[in-house]
């Protein structure tokens, strides 16, 4: 049986040729392309059909602030029939980058999208596990910021808001249930 | 033996009876406290050990922890509270029956911690009247028995019958005294390690 890298690196660039990617050495040995963000959901549904990765691991991002472009997104999928894994990036600009979803061709992204978007601010376009579209994973809904970001003070940029989104919270449930009495 | 003893001052503005029974009541509570246990991390597990037979909380009558809250009147948060979890956690102490108490177990939940962050709640006197404080990181189980031997103390000099007769307001919601942080009080913190590229977001 031959490497399993070279064997992956061989499917992928056989099975992407149309999209013309970059090869990246990639410090893990782990064959890693990068594509433009808008051939994302075009890659990687050839990476699906044609190259037999029925896993996506994890999509997750790079701040790479203040140069631009600024974020840096990765796919990662695992092959599990060929035991092989390959990463694909994209480099996105802007403070408020958006991408194409890929949660209908690898449901299981969905959550990633989730938590990379609450993370980053990455806006996945098309993003389908709820009705209201993309909805942040760990933080509280209605923050305004993304923690993991370059740019973001690690105790916060309002430290106050949370505090008193939760206290303006209980003030109205105390206010409802109490309204008869 | 007792008509030796000169009469008290206490026992004569309120009462034989109201004392005796105070005392009878408070006897049963502080010898039969019942824990929820907010294991919320890892100062969860140093709980588990206290509850369990090594250190075996029940020489205290405190060890039928219970994890319905409708059940329990010993909230012990153990563990780093988030503020998404707050509001979850707030609600679990409401729907505790009174009389309640509450043990903040850890640095985490007594002040936030080492998690000198954005999500962490810079302890859980923001959003609970805590009573007792134990700090460690974890603490041993043994100084969470000794806060809850404390707790005893405490509740030992609580007068449940006298606040009942004087109709005091029993309600631990929002607008008592227990609730011990104004609204609008703005989040403590440990000075600024903002590192913001200049002209960026002010903080
Ligand atoms: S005080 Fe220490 S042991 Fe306890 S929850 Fe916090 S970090 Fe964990």
């Amino acid at each position: 049986m031959s490497a399993p890298s070279a064997n992956a690196l061989d499917r992928v660039q056989s099975g992407l040729a149309a999209l013309n990617p970059k090869s990246i050495a990639a410090r893990d040995g782990m064959p890693a392309f990068e594509i433009e963000a808008e051939q994302v959901r075009e890659a990687c549904r050839l990476l699906r059909d044609a190259c037999g990765f029925e896993t996506n691991t994890f999509v997750t991002a790079i701040d790479h602030f203040p140069a631009e472009p600024r974020f840096e997104l990765f796919w990662q999928f695992l092959s599990v029939q060929h035991n092989d894994r390959v990463r694909l990036s994209a480099r996105v600009t802007g403070a408020h980058p958006h991408v194409a979803s890929i949660g209908d061709l690898y449901p299981g992204t969905q959550y990633s999208e989730r938590e990379c978007y609450d993370m980053f601010g990455v806006v996945f376009d098309g993003h389908t596990s709820h009705a209201g579209g993309l909805k942040r994973l760990l933080m509280p809904e209605g923050y305004d910021h993304f923690p993991l970001r370059k740019d973001f003070p690690h105790q916060g940029i309002e430290p106050d808001k949370l505090y008193n989104a939760w206290f303006q919270r209980r003030f109205e449930r105390h206010e409802r249930e109490h309204a008869d009495v | 033996m007792g008509s030796l003893k000169p009469v008290d001052e206490a026992t004569t503005q309120e009462g034989f009876l109201a004392t005796r029974v105070d005392e009878l009541i408070n006897w049963g509570r502080k010898n039969s406290l019942w824990p929820m246990p907010l294991g919320l991390s890892c100062c969860g597990i140093e709980l588990m050990a206290m509850i369990g037979p090594k250190f075996d909380l029940a020489r205290f009558g405190a060890e039928a922890a219970r994890f319905s809250p409708r059940q329990c009147d010993l909230m012990v948060v153990a563990g780093t509270l988030t503020w998404k979890m707050a509001e979850a956690a707030r609600v679990i102490y409401d729907q505790m029956p009174d009389p309640k108490w509450v043990i903040a177990m850890g640095v985490c939940s007594s002040s936030g911690g080492m998690y000198d962050s954005y999500s962490v709640v810079q302890g859980v006197d923001m959003i609970l009247p805590v009573d007792v404080y134990v700090p460690g990181c974890p603490p041993r189980p043994d100084a969470v028995i000794d806060a809850i031997i404390k707790l005893q103390r405490k509740i030992e000099r609580e007068q449940p019958l006298k606040a009942r007769l004087s109709g005091a307001n029993l309600d631990h919601g929002i607008g008592s005294k227990a609730f011990v942080r104004a609204p609008n009080h703005s989040v403590p913190t440990r000075g600024s390690h903002a590192v913001l590229p200049p002209g960026e977001l002010a903080p």
